[in-house]
């Protein structure tokens, strides 16, 4: 059986077994509107929008606002359909109901080649794992706001949600005014026609409950005021007085406080444990043992009148802390025996291979010459600035026992079935309030602080609790970016150009871990190949003829989850630093080199030379600089970057970066230059600094005194130019990620004569 | 109980701590602090003004900046004893819906935060610096902006800060207290 014909199969197979083909309806994403009850005379028209009694329009939010602009971008499609101003469509929590899971991150998850699952051209293999995907996807109803996917995957149901409800509002008018439906028009919510009638959603939004909508359509583009404007974030006020309310910010009457201490050593647990130097100290009140949930080492919570009572107290407590049984993991030798991992496999075919074409073997025997290298990355962690939270609050006992739960998330239902599990209750029992997230990154893709929290709540005699983690907590126990090594593999032609790429990288797989903890109902047995471990290497839009991209998923025991374009954090910097070195070997220039295997990927020949454009290249760069360049698809878009660098004191310093990307139908241009800004900044730190070591279990890094991230001193002029483009909206969040690291280190070579192939990149 | 023995001790020492925050003062529940907590719990866990924010307890991230006595303050490490009688200034008082600080309104038309976590401490620290420097050029901006946004919206406060600065030393705006 050929590798894909086994992925699709085996996601058949798992999908009958989960929910069974009989109960696979083919129906919309349009949601029913008791979905969405109606309160102070608002009237539900669908699963996403309601109309309140005085024409404002209630839209059911169900992907959390971490920086990104989903907020605005989601609403910006409603108010499109509608008509309305972007400020009079209010956002209201959208609840558990699956109608709210996320689609598109699931399908997006399939190992395709982009090749072969082109919208509109995708082979008929990927077709058919994609509707698989979809089904599941679907029944499953999974709540996750990730993999860059909010915007595609509301896209549609979002447009038309919107649509539908206007042709009800529309129709509702018609037949109260007996007026032909064509000759009525909508401006700001307010529905009018020439004779003068005119009526605010309110007015109507009763009777279109019950109007059929007829048949719907969303609007063409050319007829677009909103979508595609930059129009002002709608979370901007509250985000400049201080009153947006993050999940620590959260306040209950009577509530307290919990700061938790894991065992320093990953997987390890506290032993004997004093508690009196701790319950002296004014304002500590218990101390409570928290066992390891959804991922989480055993920790103890102390609890307090004050965070700072509990933090005092946290640090009082006497623990003989117990290694992890298994001995301890060295980041140091799990990097190298990642190395050899990846070079045992690279001689042996080895490895499960994502891609593979043309014939290796061949190509390798009539070759003028090969080239070979090993590229490395570390551990990474996520340090959002909002420590890791929740707040818990559990009252009545027995069949009466509720738990409500406040927490910045990016998986509310899988927060939902954790309080429930812990706390002993159905699901229907729990209560989750999504609050503004202070960064997520993916590190709020895990829900072991919901767990601690609920945990901690059971204790605390039915009154809310804070349960935060300091720093040191986080930054020692995250779910960390794996680490990864890769073998990269060239054989030239007699002009040095590449006739076959042989990749092979080895690492952690994530996916399979993370359904353990976060979704542990559909975990499977086996780990399933899973794709974020090859993206950005099996994927390439180069064309070369023969291709072998091969994986060695490992189990390092540390815990590891998603960052900030996943896998293409790393494997970008392996591929499109390669690809460079490959353009030296051809002794061609590097955008030249890349233009010539891209004569089959006209999308991505159009963004490098977008970049190439706006950024000078081939022109004289200033005294001192050099420019370096990337190329990187990730999340179905294509961002290029040109970097120009110099060095300042020993240290690289980059001055300007010039990015052009394809996204896709561009939403709002404005967040999407955000987007691109701050994923170069989040990768810029990443490139510079960012390394997560492991001794004996226990990381060494604590806070971000030994673990920098990018600061003002180094930020560099960054432009952003988007292609424009019809195409369905691609992701936005993470697609700027990737290519800094690789550009900077082209730029580097060219300014130094020195090939960086370790990350962080030191001089 | 222990608790009890830790009042007494404030009591016998006439511990009560007088905070003067954003103009109003406050006469700190001697049951609720003493005089080692950093300001930045006092404010966020017994005042209730979240728009301070806890980042990384030792100063290094600037999330909790606020003014002392005009001062930009990393307030995760200030003790109440060091900062009792003088004047606080908080996020919650740099400016106010009528009346934005010229910062905030620049900070709408840069459209600067994104997660928006540690724009309070950005504006603050900005804040302070446009109070000693009408001018600030780009080098300026580098040492005196040390806070950590990982969302990285440092290339739109650098020019949020520039425009606002331009703003005020035009007298568009009447500068805000401080």
């Amino acid at each position: 059986m050929k590798r894909r014909t086994l992925i699709v199969s085996g996601l058949g197979t798992a999908a009958a077994l989960v929910v069974g083909w009989g109960v696979l309806p083919p129906r919309a994403r349009l949601g029913r509107a008791e979905t969405l009850p109606g309160v102070d005379g608002e009237v539900g028209l669908n699963g996403w929008i309601k109309i309140g009694a005085d024409g404002t329009v209630r839209l059911a939010m169900h992907r959390s606002e971490m920086g990104q602009g989903v907020h605005t971008a989601l609403a910006m499609l409603v108010a499109e359909e509608l008509d309305v101003p972007l400020a009079s469509v209010r956002l209201i929590p959208a609840g558990p109901d699956k109608l709210y899971g996320n689609v598109a991150m699931f399908v997006a998850g399939l190992p395709f080649h982009p090749a072969d699952s082109e919208p509109g051209a995708e082979t008929r293999l990927v077709q058919g794992g994609q509707w698989v995907v979809a089904k599941v996807a679907r029944e499953l109803g999974i709540n996750a706001t990730g993999g860059s996917s909010s915007v595609a995957d509301a896209w549609e149901v979002l447009r038309l949600a919107a649509a539908t409800a206007r042709a009800q509002l529309v129709g509702a008018a018609s037949l109260h005014w007996k007026l032909p439906a064509a000759e009525l028009r909508i401006d700001a919510g307010v529905i009018s026609h020439a004779s003068g009638a005119r009526g605010h959603f309110g007015e109507f939004a009763k009777a279109a409950a019950a109007t059929p909508p007829g048949s719907v359509s969303v609007k063409d583009a050319k007829d677009w005021t909103l979508i595609g404007t930059a129009a002002p974030r709608t979370d901007i006020a509250a985000k400049i007085d201080g009153s947006a309310v993050f999940g620590i910010d959260v306040r209950r009457p009577g509530m307290c406080h919990a700061v938790v201490r894991h065992c320093p050593m990953l997987g390890g647990s506290p032993g004997a444990v004093n508690v009196d130097k701790a319950l002296q100290l004014p304002g500590v009140e218990r101390v409570v043992r928290l066992g390891p949930v959804a991922g989480s080492t055993a920790a103890l919570a102390v609890v307090g009148r004050s965070t700072w009572h509990a933090l005092r107290g946290a640090r009082a407590l006497q623990v003989d802390w117990q290694a992890p049984p298994g001995g301890g993991i060295d980041s140091a030798a799990v990097l190298q025996a990642l190395e050899d991992q990846a070079r045992a496999a690279a001689s042996a075919q080895g490895g499960f291979a994502f891609h593979s074409r043309g014939d290796m073997e061949q190509v390798a025997r009539g070759a003028a010459r090969g080239i070979e290298r090993v590229y490395r990355a570390p551990y990474l962690a996520h340090a959002a600035l909002e420590p890791i939270n929740c707040t818990a609050q559990v009252s009545g006992v027995g069949a009466a026992r509720r738990v409500e739960v406040w927490v910045p998330t990016q998986v509310p239902g899988s927060a939902r079935a954790l309080a429930a599990q812990v706390a002993g209750v159905d699901e229907g029992a729990v209560t989750v309030h999504v609050t503004y997230l202070g960064g997520g990154f993916g590190r709020r893709l895990d829900v072991d602080v919901v767990g601690q929290a609920v945990r901690v709540a059971l204790e605390t005699d039915g009154r809310a609790v804070q349960l935060v983690w300091p720093r040191e907590e986080d930054m020692t126990h995250d779910f960390y970016r794996p680490a990864g090594a890769a073998v990269l593999q060239a054989s030239l032609d007699g002009h040095g150009q590449p006739i076959a790429l042989a990749i092979t990288s080895a690492g952690d797989a994530i996916t399979p871990r993370w359904l353990e903890r976060a979704l542990p109902a559909i975990a499977g047995p086996v780990d399933m190949p899973d794709k974020t471990v090859s993206e950005g290497l099996f994927d390439l839009p180069y064309g070369v003829p023969n291709q072998r991209i091969a994986h060695v998923a490992t189990h390092s025991g540390v815990p590891v989850g998603f960052w900030r374009s996943v896998g293409h954090s790393h494997n970008a910097f392996f591929s499109e630093s390669f690809i460079d070195e490959l353009a030296v070997e051809a002794q061609q220039d590097p955008i030249a080199f890349r233009l010539g295997l891209l004569r089959d990927a006209p999308r991505h020949a159009a963004v490098l030379r977008l970049a190439a454009d706006r950024s000078g290249w081939g022109r004289p760069v200033a005294a001192g600089r050099a420019r370096g360049v990337a190329l990187h698809e990730s999340f179905g878009s294509i961002v290029a970057q040109v970097v120009e660098v110099s060095l300042v004191d020993g240290r690289p310093r980059v001055h300007r970066v010039v990015c052009a990307a394809d996204i896709g139908t561009v939403v709002n241009p404005g967040i999407v230059a955000q987007q691109m800004e701050g994923a170069i900044m989040f990768g810029l730190g990443a490139a510079l600094f960012g390394r997560i070591d492991i001794v004996a279990s226990a990381v060494r890094q604590s806070n971000f005194t030994d673990y920098p991230v990018a600061k003002m001193i180094d930020t560099p002029r960054i432009e952003t130019h988007l292609v424009a483009s019809t195409r369905p909206p691609g992701g936005v969040g993470e697609p700027g990620t990737p290519p800094i690291a690789p550009a900077l280190a082209n730029a580097l070579f060219v300014l130094t004569g020195k090939r960086l192939r370790e990350l962080p990149l030191v001089l | 109980m222990p608790q009890n023995h830790a009042l007494r001790l404030l009591r016998r020492h006439g511990v009560l701590v007088n905070l003067s925050i954003n103009g109003k003062t406050h006469t700190l529940d001697d049951a609720a602090v003493d005089p080692d907590m950093p300001l930045l719990w006092a404010l966020r866990d017994v005042l209730n003004l979240t728009g301070t924010k806890f980042g990384c307890g030792v100063a290094a991230c600037g999330a909790c900046t606020v003014h002392v006595d005009g001062q930009a303050l990393r307030s995760c490490v200030t003790p109440l004893a060091a900062v009792a009688g003088k004047p606080v200034r908080t996020i919650e008082a740099l400016g106010s819906a009528e009346q934005p600080h010229a910062l905030q309104a620049a900070w709408v038309a840069h459209q600067v935060p994104q997660c928006g976590y540690c724009q309070s401490g950005m504006l603050m620290a900005a804040a302070a610096l446009l109070a000693k420097n009408p001018n600030p050029g780009d080098a300026d901006i580098d040492a005196a902006i040390t806070n950590i946004c990982r969302c990285g919206t440092y290339p739109r406060i650098r020019e949020a800060i520039k425009s606002a600065a331009a703003v005020l030393r035009s007298g568009a705006r009447p500068r805000a207290r401080g």
